[in-house]
C-alpha cells in the first residue's frame, strides 16, 4: 500500500506535468486535439491523485504505524472516526488533501465545459490549475512524503493530539481548505482572461459560483474554527488574532471585496484591472494561509523561509506574483474603460469605500501577523502585537463597514438623488437612534459597543424597510397575501435577497460580538462538594463526582446544579479527561447556551478529596454569533442557486 | 479627471490617511519586543526595559521547576533559554495551568520583568502545542529513512 500510494503520486505528478505539455504544444499549434488529449492528462491526474488518498487513508485504517505520518497522527485505540480525520492532521497529509480536492476541482471545472467547444480561454484555464497542482504534487513527491516510512516499526502509533478530537476537527480543515482551493478556479479564469485578451466580464460570470462557493466554505471554515476554539480550548473565547486564524480571516476580507467590486463590474463594466488584482491576491493569500498553517514557520518565527518547504512556497509565490504583475502590465490596454464612478452619492462609490475598508482590514491583520519579522529584519529587534492591536486597529474599521452595509442598498446606481436619500435614510435612521438611546438607557455607555449596536440596528432597519416596500409592491400588483409574496420575492430575487440576509447575518454578529467581548462576567473559585460558587444571576452549585472509562480515555466529571433565584433550571457536568497516550490531561468545556447569554464552565484541577476548581462565564448573547454567521452562509446558498432559465 | 471622480479620490484619500494613522497608533501603543529569556537577561534593548513595561519573553520551562496551586490557580515555573540554558527566570502567571504545559515545551509570556527579583509577572501564557505540528521527536526518528 505505501508503495502504491507513492506510485500514485508520481503518476499524478507525471499526468498532470505530460497534460500541461500537451496544452502547451496544443495552444502553439493551434490543435483541438492535443487539448483534448492534455484534459484526459488532467482526469488522469485527477485518478491518480485520489488513489494516492486512498492508499493514505487505509494506512490509517489498518494502523500501518512503520509510515511515519500515520505513526505520528494516530494509534491503534484512537477511534475510527479520528483515524479518517488524522489525513489532515499534520502537514504531510494536509498536503496531499490539497492535491486531491485541487484535482477533483479540475476534474468539475472539465466536466462544467463539456458541452463547450474549447474556446481561446479554456486550455490557458486549465494550464494554470495544472501548473498549480503540478507544485503540490511536486512537493509531495519530493519534500514531503506522507508515504515516508520508519527504519524500525513501532508497536503502537503517538495518538492523535487530545485537542484536535473534537468534532470540530473533522469540518474545520477540510472545509476551510476547500474555501482555499476553490479560489484557484477563478484566479484561473482570471490569468486565462488576461492572456487571451478577453478581459470583459466573462471570466467574472463563469465564475461566480466559485467565487461565492469559495467564500462560504471560507466562512464556515473560519466560523468552525471560532467554534472549536470556543468549546475545546476552555479560554472562553472564539477568536484570538492568531496567526493561523488571521491566515483564513486576509483572504476571507480580501474575497469579501472582489465580491462586491465583481458586482460593479457586471452592472457597469468599470473596475476590471482592480477585480484581475482582488482575484490575484485572494489566491496568493490563499496559498500565504496554508503555508503559514502547514509548513511549519509558526512553530519557530525565527526560522521564517529557512524550512524546506516555506523555500517552495516562497518561490511558487513569488513567481505567481510576478508573472501576475507582468500580465497586468502586458495587457494594460485591454483594460481601458469607458465609464467611471459618477457620483459620490451612489452604489459604486460605496462599494469602493467598502473595498477600501476591506482591504485597509487585511492589510492591518497581515502587517500585524508578520511584523515581527518585518520589524527583526527592520531594526534588528522584535517587536510583537497581539490582540490589543488587532482590536484598537480593526474595531474602528469594522464599524465603519457596518455603517457602509447599512448604507450601501439604500442608495441606487449611478447617482442618487438627495430627495430619494432622505426618503430611503429616515426610518432605518430614526430605527438606529432609538436602539442607541433605549440601550444607552440600560446603561450601556461604552462608545464602541453603543456603536456596534447601533449601527446594527441600522443595518437591520434598512433590509428590513426595503424588503417590507418591495413585499407591499408585489402584493399590489398581483394580490398575493403577504407572506407569499414574501417568499416569493426571496426566490424570485434570490441574488439580491442573498446578498441581504449575509449582510443581516453580519449584523447579528457584530451585536454577539460587542456584547459578549464588551459585558463578559468572570468569575473562579474552589469547591468542596455542596459548595456553591456564583456568577451574575446565576448560582452554581458543586452535586456530585464520578470516575468513568470511555472509548480511548479517563473521564472525571463533576455534576454542578445550575440556580437561578433560587431554583434549579438545570445542570452541567465539567469534566477532565485523561487520554491513551497522552502525559497531561484535558480540560473539557461545558457550555448551556440561550439566546440571552452562554454559561461556560471549565474545571481546571481537581484536588484532594474531590475538591474542585472551577473558572466560570457568562457571554451575553454570544449565540448571535452562531445565528448570525449561519445566515450568512444560508445567505450566500440562495444567492447562488441557479435560475432554471437557460441562458442563451 | 472628472469633478465626481475627483471628490471620490479625495475620500478615498482621507480615508487611507485615517486607516494609516489608526495603524501607527496600534503599533505604537500596543507593540511588545519579543525577547529570549539570554536577551533578556543580558542584552542592551533587555537591560533597558522598565520594571512596568510590557514585554513578551519565550523559553522552556524547566523541569521540576513547575509550582502549580490549583486551589487558587496559582502557576510558577521557572524559564530556561533555549540555546544558553545557564540563563534563567522565575515567573508566576495567575491562571488555570493550560493543558499542553509540561516540561522542557516552550512558553511564551507576556508580562513585566522585575529584574532585581529576577521575576517574570506574567499576564498572559502560551504553550507551543507540542504534538500539533511536526514534533522534534519525529525529526529525530526520520533518520536514516
Amino acid at each position: 500500500m505505501i508503495t502504491f500510494g507513492i506510485l500514485s503520486q508520481i503518476a499524478a505528478l507525471f499526468f498532470t506535468l505530460l497534460s500541461m505539455g500537451l496544452l502547451l504544444s496544443g495552444l502553439g499549434r493551434n490543435n483541438v486535439r492535443l487539448v483534448q488529449a492534455g484534459k484526459r492528462g488532467l482526469l488522469s491526474a485527477m485518478a491518480a491523485t485520489t488513489l494516492a488518498s486512498i492508499a493514505l487513508l487505509s494506512l490509517f485504517l489498518t494502523d500501518s504505524f512503520q509510515v511515519e505520518y500515520v505513526a505520528s497522527y494516530s494509534d491503534r485505540a484512537l477511534p475510527l472516526f479520528y483515524k479518517i480525520t488524522a489525513f489532515w492532521a499534520g502537514q504531510k497529509g494536509s498536503l496531499l488533501f490539497w492535491a486531491w480536492v485541487l484535482s477533483l476541482f479540475i476534474g468539475m471545472v472539465i466536466f462544467n465545459n463539456r458541452k463547450e467547444p474549447d474556446n481561446r480561454n479554456t486550455p490557458y484555464v486549465y494550464l494554470v490549475l495544472a501548473g498549480t497542482l503540478s507544485f503540490f504534487l511536486f512537493l509531495l513527491c519530493a519534500v514531503s512524503n506522507p508515504f515516508d516510512t520508519l527504519n524500525f516499526l513501532p508497536r503502537d502509533g503517538q495518538g492523535l493530539n487530545p485537542m484536535l478530537q473534537n468534532p470540530g476537527m473533522i469540518f474545520h480543515p477540510p472545509i476551510l481548505f476547500f474555501g482555499y482551493i476553490g479560489f484557484t478556479v477563478p484566479y484561473a479564469y482570471a490569468i486565462a482572461a488576461m492572456i487571451t485578451g478577453n478581459t470583459g466580464v466573462d471570466w467574472i460570470r463563469k465564475t461566480r459560483v466559485w467565487n461565492v462557493l469559495s467564500w462560504i466554505f471560507l466562512s464556515i471554515g473560519i466560523i468552525l474554527g471560532g467554534q472549536w476554539a470556543y468549546v475545546e480550548l476552555g479560554w472562553g473565547g472564539y477568536w484570538a488574532w492568531d496567526p493561523v486564524e488571521n491566515a483564513s480571516f486576509i483572504p476571507w476580507l480580501v474575497s469579501t471585496a472582489f465580491i462586491h467590486t465583481a458586482i460593479i463590474q457586471e452592472r457597469r463594466g468599470i473596475m476590471k484591472v482592480w477585480n484581475m488584482v482582488l482575484i490575484q491576491l485572494t489566491f496568493l493569500l490563499c496559498i500565504f494561509g496554508t503555508y503559514l498553517v502547514r509548513s511549519g514557520i509558526l512553530q519557530s518565527v525565527h526560522d521564517f523561509g529557512a524550512t524546506g518547504l516555506g523555500g517552495y512556497f516562497i518561490i511558487f509565490m513569488v513567481i505567481a506574483t510576478i508573472g501576475g504583475i507582468y500580465l497586468l502590465a502586458e495587457s494594460y490596454n485591454e483594460f481601458k474603460t469607458p465609464g467611471s464612478v459618477e457620483s459620490y452619492l451612489s452604489r459604486e462609490s460605496t462599494f469602493l469605500f467598502n473595498n477600501v475598508i476591506l482591504l485597509a482590514l487585511a492589510f492591518a491583520t497581515l502587517l500585524g501577523t508578520v511584523f515581527p519579522i518585518i520589524s527583526e529584519a527592520v531594526t534588528g529587534n522584535k517587536l510583537t502585537v497581539g490582540q490589543p492591536f488587532f482590536n484598537q486597529v480593526n474595531t474602528p474599521l469594522f464599524l465603519m463597514l457596518v455603517l457602509l452595509t447599512g448604507i450601501c442598498p439604500l442608495i441606487g446606481w449611478r447617482k442618487a438623488s438627495v430627495s430619494n436619500l432622505r426618503r430611503n435614510f429616515l426610518r432605518p435612521a430614526i430605527t438606529a437612534l432609538l436602539a442607541g438611546i433605549i440601550m444607552a438607557a440600560f446603561g450601556i455607555r461604552e462608545l464602541y459597543p453603543l456603536l456596534a449596536f447601533t449601527l446594527s440596528a441600522f443595518v437591520g432597519a434598512t433590509i428590513i424597510q426595503e424588503y417590507i416596500t418591495a413585499i407591499r409592491s408585489r402584493k399590489k400588483l398581483s394580490g398575493e397575501s403577504s407572506a407569499l409574496a414574501g417568499l416569493k420575492l426571496l426566490w424570485k430575487m434570490r441574488r439580491r435577497y442573498g446578498g441581504h440576509i449575509v449582510h443581516f447575518g453580519l449584523a447579528m454578529m457584530v451585536v454577539g460580538i460587542a456584547a459578549s467581548s464588551a459585558y463578559k462576567l468572570e468569575s473562579q473559585g474552589t469547591l468542596r462538594q455542596g459548595e456553591s460558587l456564583s456568577i451574575g444571576d446565576f448560582v452554581l452549585k458543586y452535586e456530585s463526582f464520578r470516575q468513568y472509562e470511555k472509548y480511548n480515555r479517563t473521564i472525571y466529571a463533576a455534576t454542578l446544579g445550575v440556580f437561578r433565584d433560587g431554583t434549579r433550571i438545570d445542570e452541567m457536568e465539567a469534566e477532565r479527561r485523561y487520554y491513551v497516550n497522552a502525559k497531561q490531561p484535558t480540560t473539557e468545556v461545558a457550555i448551556r447556551s440561550t439566546l440571552v447569554e452562554d454559561l461556560y464552565v471549565t474545571m481546571p484541577g481537581i484536588g484532594k478529596g474531590n475538591e474542585i476548581t472551577l473558572k466560570v462565564a457568562v457571554n451575553p448573547l454570544l449565540i448571535w454569533i452562531w445565528f448570525g454567521s449561519g445566515l450568512m452562509v444560508l445567505g450566500g446558498i440562495l444567492a447562488i442557486i441557479p435560475s432554471r432559465r437557460k441562458k442563451s | 479627471m472628472k469633478k465626481s471622480n475627483r471628490k471620490v479620490m479625495i475620500a478615498i484619500l482621507i480615508l487611507l490617511t485615517s486607516v494609516g494613522f489608526l495603524i501607527y497608533r496600534g503599533l505604537a501603543d500596543t507593540g511588545v519586543y519579543y525577547m529570549t529569556v539570554g536577551e533578556l537577561k543580558t542584552s542592551v534593548l533587555g537591560q533597558q526595559l522598565g520594571t512596568n513595561e510590557a514585554v513578551r519573553v519565550g523559553g522552556l520551562i524547566i523541569d521540576g521547576s513547575i509550582d502549580y496551586n490549583q486551589r487558587d490557580l496559582i502557576l510558577r515555573f521557572s524559564l530556561k533559554d533555549e540555546n544558553n540554558p545557564k540563563e534563567t527566570i522565575d515567573a508566576v502567571y495567575n491562571g488555570a495551568k493550560p493543558d499542553a504545559f509540561e516540561p522542557e515545551i516552550e512558553a511564551l509570556l507576556e508580562g513585566t520583568y522585575d529584574r532585581v527579583k529576577n521575576l517574570f509577572q506574567a499576564d498572559t501564557l502560551l504553550v507551543k502545542c507540542p504534538s500539533k505540528y511536526e514534533s522534534e521527536q519525529d525529526n529525530e526518528q526520520e533518520v536514516g529513512k
